[in-house]
């Protein structure tokens, strides 16, 4: 049988890379009983449709940035809750603490959850220094999202809708003066050629989840499933390594390339994080009972 | 006769209704743009001004597809339709046959995916959260009646021997 | 090799459908849908939907009904007088005269329209009485006219590039910035090719324009102010960068809407006239979209654009080869499609061929609109032949070869692209580099 794996994101992008080593090690170990081909860069199903695509079984299986969905189920967005983790250990042990009622929401949704990766962690993007949140008030933040949105009203931030498409146009004409991303992004499109600082706050870390239609899961032999799910655990661990080497590389080209790389301030730190706990609250009204008791758990240990 | 000049006036007014309400939603783009640009320059946001300008586009085109098909604005190759003279009709059947299959088989399937998101209770991944079944139900609609637009080419083109499509030419190549 | 077959399958039916005369957007589904069934169990129909569904509620799509509809409302202006009047007076001495007015005409309707008949259809209506009042050969007329509107598609705004952008998921702004100077260099080699004719036809013995004085030609050409500014509004907008193509479309729309109120001409007719056109034109063109889209979701599925970036790849073609080899694929598939559909049937199959050869994407997006301008004036299928049948009468084949030597013309115009890509390159590079660039 041949599975064809949509993915959203470029063949070159570490995921994309895990995420062919996942599926040749699928190939081999179930030898070629159960074949995936990977579709990178959007090519068979663009980033927004794979989870629809695989739920209903358009596409076997597919790789989707779990966050985007999280108007659907607020538990998709456990990853993404500003300033509740600040690092990868903390951030691997919220989500270990979230997979199962994560796993269980995605069952819901016809879909066997497999492995995930994360992005490196996201920082915030300045054109000056910032050492009080205060610094914020008046800059121009591109706000993408319901939590960036968010963060904007709280600091007293302008808030300018900025599609990811057009990012580099609007930092080049200073239509947006600050944004929150990950140091790849800053990598990617030469952020330095229009801002000066980067802060690392570690806000979130999104993931990509790899998931499979539940029936044809359900249809897989024992031998297939735990081929699956060996080759996906090794992909996690892969992933994570590689997430964690792209941070620093990308970090060190921000900083080779003149911009300010650093941690925040304790002092500036602190109040994002009093910032993050306004937003943990209100992700919490949104997520019910299971959202209290991973964010319990998470905070208890 | 008579009853044949009602409906033909009716499915007329009927892909007519259509095409003004896909002028609405071309309206509709236009001030949501424009909304977008007066919310930057004010340090505003208006939420999901993307997504609602994408809906737009979407009921924008499907809406019209029977009104552009009723007034020959769909583009095809008509080479060898004038190459065969006299048996032309036989070629008009063979693409009405076909245009009218593939059309219907279309609507089927919107209305099936329309379903889909229905069920599983699809929202919008952007700031605006809309069900996507509710912007989807253009897709639905404007697909049956492209079929609708269809079968009524079709059975005329059988029943009179001539399809009843005028063309523009100037119209038909505005595209390019 | 043994994707012979189901190539061949594909081929077949596309040919069948496309020739027979269905219409552009079903047969694509139709040839989408037969490769589907033949190559994967996927359940077909609802994959279309779920393809079809995104592409045409893209947001970044919603540039292209804008465009239309602003050549809609200046069509139905005297906007097209008023530019006959304050160009001919600056033309009349040139070398070749009055037919550089088709040229700058077409160049400057180029800038305000994205379409390549709206600017044949405009600027043809006012030219060619003035022209054959005049005795200017016929051949030169119609010809220049042909190629000259094509300029319509290269010079901003343009669907094609819009269309083009869309589907390689490029920049559409740049992609618009890459096509002003091959646009006004092309525009160049027209107005060149007319000098020399001039001098060397001699058929070519037009009546001399009666003299006026710098004064009177200045006077003359506040009827192109309106114009202008419409110009310096949209294009200004784009590269200014206050406006993405979106938004500079907008701005087209709205600025077009003053102008026509302002020169008496708006009027409840001319207004839902002009959307009803543009609402006309963008479902064609949003059918063959979505017909594209789930074409390229069954290639996808069949692995064949896979084979065939394996197949050339395994031929080892030189950049130069591979892209001489494109310009003849083009060429012959613009005989029988139009641009846009043959950009969006390519572009799943070429674009990782050209990726794969490092070739730069905004650079290719203008050799990829030479090759469609060419197509719009090959026989037997091009939207500038059938356009200017219908408003002079000719037959095809003396309008065809009329329009031979802008063919090769715009031939020429892949080459000079080759050797100085700068030209596409340097105007997206370069403009808004911003503070610290
Ligand atoms: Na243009
Ligand atoms: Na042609």
């Amino acid at each position: 049988e041949k599975w064809d794996m949509p993915m959203a994101y470029a063949a070159t992008n570490f995921h994309s890379e895990v995420g062919a080593t996942f599926a040749s090690c699928v190939t081999d170990g179930t030898g070629g009983e159960l074949e995936i081909v990977t579709h990178p860069s959007g090519s068979l199903f663009g980033g927004a449709e794979i989870k629809r695509a695989v739920m209903t079984g358009q596409a076997m299986i597919g790789e989707r940035l779990l966050s985007a969905h999280q108007n659907e189920n607020a538990l998709y967005g456990v990853d993404s809750i500003p300033f509740l983790v600040s690092s990868f250990d903390e951030h691997e042990k919220l989500w270990s603490i979230a997979l199962p009622y994560v796993e269980k929401a995605l069952e819901e949704d016809n879909l066997h959850y497999v492995y995930s990766v994360p992005w490196p962690p996201q920082g915030l993007y300045m054109n000056k220094e910032l050492t009080d949140i205060e610094g914020m008030k008046g800059v121009k933040f591109r706000s993408y999202s319901a939590a960036t949105a968010k963060m904007a009203e709280l600091t007293g931030a302008l808030p300018v809708q900025v599609e990811a498409a057009e990012l580099s146009q609007a930092l080049a004409t200073g239509v947006a003066e600050s944004f929150i991303s990950s140091g790849a992004t800053g990598y990617d499109r030469k952020v330095w050629e229009h801002l000066s600082h980067f802060y690392e706050v570690d806000a979130w870390l999104p993931r990509n989840a790899v998931f499979v239609n539940l029936d044809a899961w359900n249809d897989l032999s024992d031998e297939a499933k735990t081929v699956i799910t060996d080759c996906g655990a090794t992909a996690a661990a892969e992933g994570l390594q590689k997430s964690i080497d792209y941070t620093n590389f990308t970090l060190d080209e921000l900083k080779k390339n003149g911009m300010s790389v650093e941690r925040a301030s304790d002092h500036l730190m602190g109040q994002l994080q009093e910032m993050g706990e306004v937003m943990t609250a209100e992700w919490l009204e949104t997520a019910g009972d299971d959202g209290k008791a991973i964010v319990d758990a998470y905070k208890g240990e | 006769m008579a009853a044949a000049r009602t409906l033909r006036r009716i499915l007329d007014t009927f892909y007519l209704i259509g095409g003004i309400l896909a002028s609405l939603f071309l309206i509709a783009i236009l001030a949501i743009i424009v909304l977008q640009m007066l919310a930057r320059w004010t340090g505003h946001v208006f939420p999901g001004a993307t997504d609602y300008a994408g809906y737009c586009m979407a009921a924008a085109s499907f809406f019209a597809f029977a009104y552009a098909l009723n007034h020959g604005a769909h583009i095809r190759v008509s080479l060898l339709l004038t190459g065969l003279g006299r048996h032309r009709w036989w070629g008009e059947l063979w693409c009405f046959g076909i245009g009218t299959a593939i059309s219907t088989w279309f609507a089927w399937y919107a209305i099936r995916g329309n379903q889909i998101s229905w069920r599983f209770k699809e929202l919008s991944q952007g700031l605006d959260a809309t069900p996507m079944w509710i912007p989807q139900l253009s897709m639905s609609i404007g697909t049956v009646m492209l079929a609708v637009a269809f079968w009524d080419h079709l059975v005329r083109l059988i029943f009179t021997g001539s399809h009843g499509i005028t063309t523009d030419l100037v119209d038909q190549s505005q595209g390019e | 090799m043994e994707q012979l077959i189901p190539i061949g399958i594909f081929l077949f039916v596309l040919f069948l459908l496309l020739g027979s005369g269905v219409w552009v957007g079903l047969a694509l589904m139709g040839v989408a849908y037969v490769g589907m069934e033949i190559f994967t169990s996927r359940p077909a129909g609802d994959a279309m939907i779920t393809k079809i569904w995104s592409s045409s509620s893209s947001w970044t799509l919603t540039a292209l009904p804008l465009f239309i509809w602003m050549g809609e409302i200046l069509y139905r202006t005297r906007l097209s007088e008023d530019m006959f009047k304050g160009l001919s007076p600056w033309m009349a001495r040139l070398p070749g005269g009055l037919v550089h007015t088709n040229i700058v005409g077409c160049t400057v309707f180029a800038a305000v329209s994205g379409s390549s008949a709206a600017t044949l259809t405009t600027v043809g209506k006012m030219s060619i009485p003035e022209l054959r009042r005049r005795h200017y050969p016929e051949t030169m007329v119609i010809g220049t006219l042909a190629g000259a509107a094509t300029l319509g598609l290269m010079i901003p705004p343009s669907l094609t590039l819009i269309v083009y952008g869309v589907t390689i998921n490029e920049s559409v702004t740049k992609l618009f910035m890459a096509g002003v100077l091959p646009g006004l260099v092309l525009a160049l080699m027209f107005m060149g090719y007319v000098a020399v004719m001039s001098w060397t036809s001699k058929d070519f013995n037009p009546t001399p324009e009666p003299h006026m004085s710098f004064v009177e030609k200045l006077k003359n050409s506040r009827f192109l102010i309106p114009v202008i500014c419409l110009i310096v509004v949209v294009i200004g907008s784009m590269y200014m960068g206050w406006a993405t193509a979106t938004e500079a479309a907008a701005f087209g729309v709205i600025g077009s809407l003053i102008l026509a109120a302002a020169q008496g001409s708006l009027s409840w007719g001319t207004f839902s006239e002009s959307l009803m056109g543009a609402v006309r034109t963008s479902a064609m063109i949003a059918l063959i979209l979505a017909g594209a889209s789930f074409l390229s979701l069954s290639m996808g599925f069949t692995g064949i654009p896979r084979g065939l970036a394996d197949l050339i790849a395994s031929w080892e073609l030189s950049k130069f080869q591979l892209i001489m080899a494109l310009l003849v694929f083009y060429i012959i598939l613009g005989c029988f499609l139009d641009g846009i559909s043959s950009v969006v049937l390519t572009m799943a199959v070429v674009e990782p061929m050209i990726r794969a050869q490092g070739i730069d994407l905004i650079w290719f997006g203008i050799f990829i609109v030479v090759v469609v301008e060419m197509a719009q004036i090959t026989p037997p299928i091009g939207f500038n032949l059938f356009v200017l049948q219908g408003m002079t009468g000719h037959e095809m084949n003396f309008i065809a070869r009329a329009a031979i030597p802008m063919f090769l013309i715009m031939v020429v115009m892949v080459f000079v692209l080759i050797v100085f890509p700068e030209l596409a390159t340097w105007l997206p590079d370069n403009i808004r580099k911003g503070p610290g660039g």
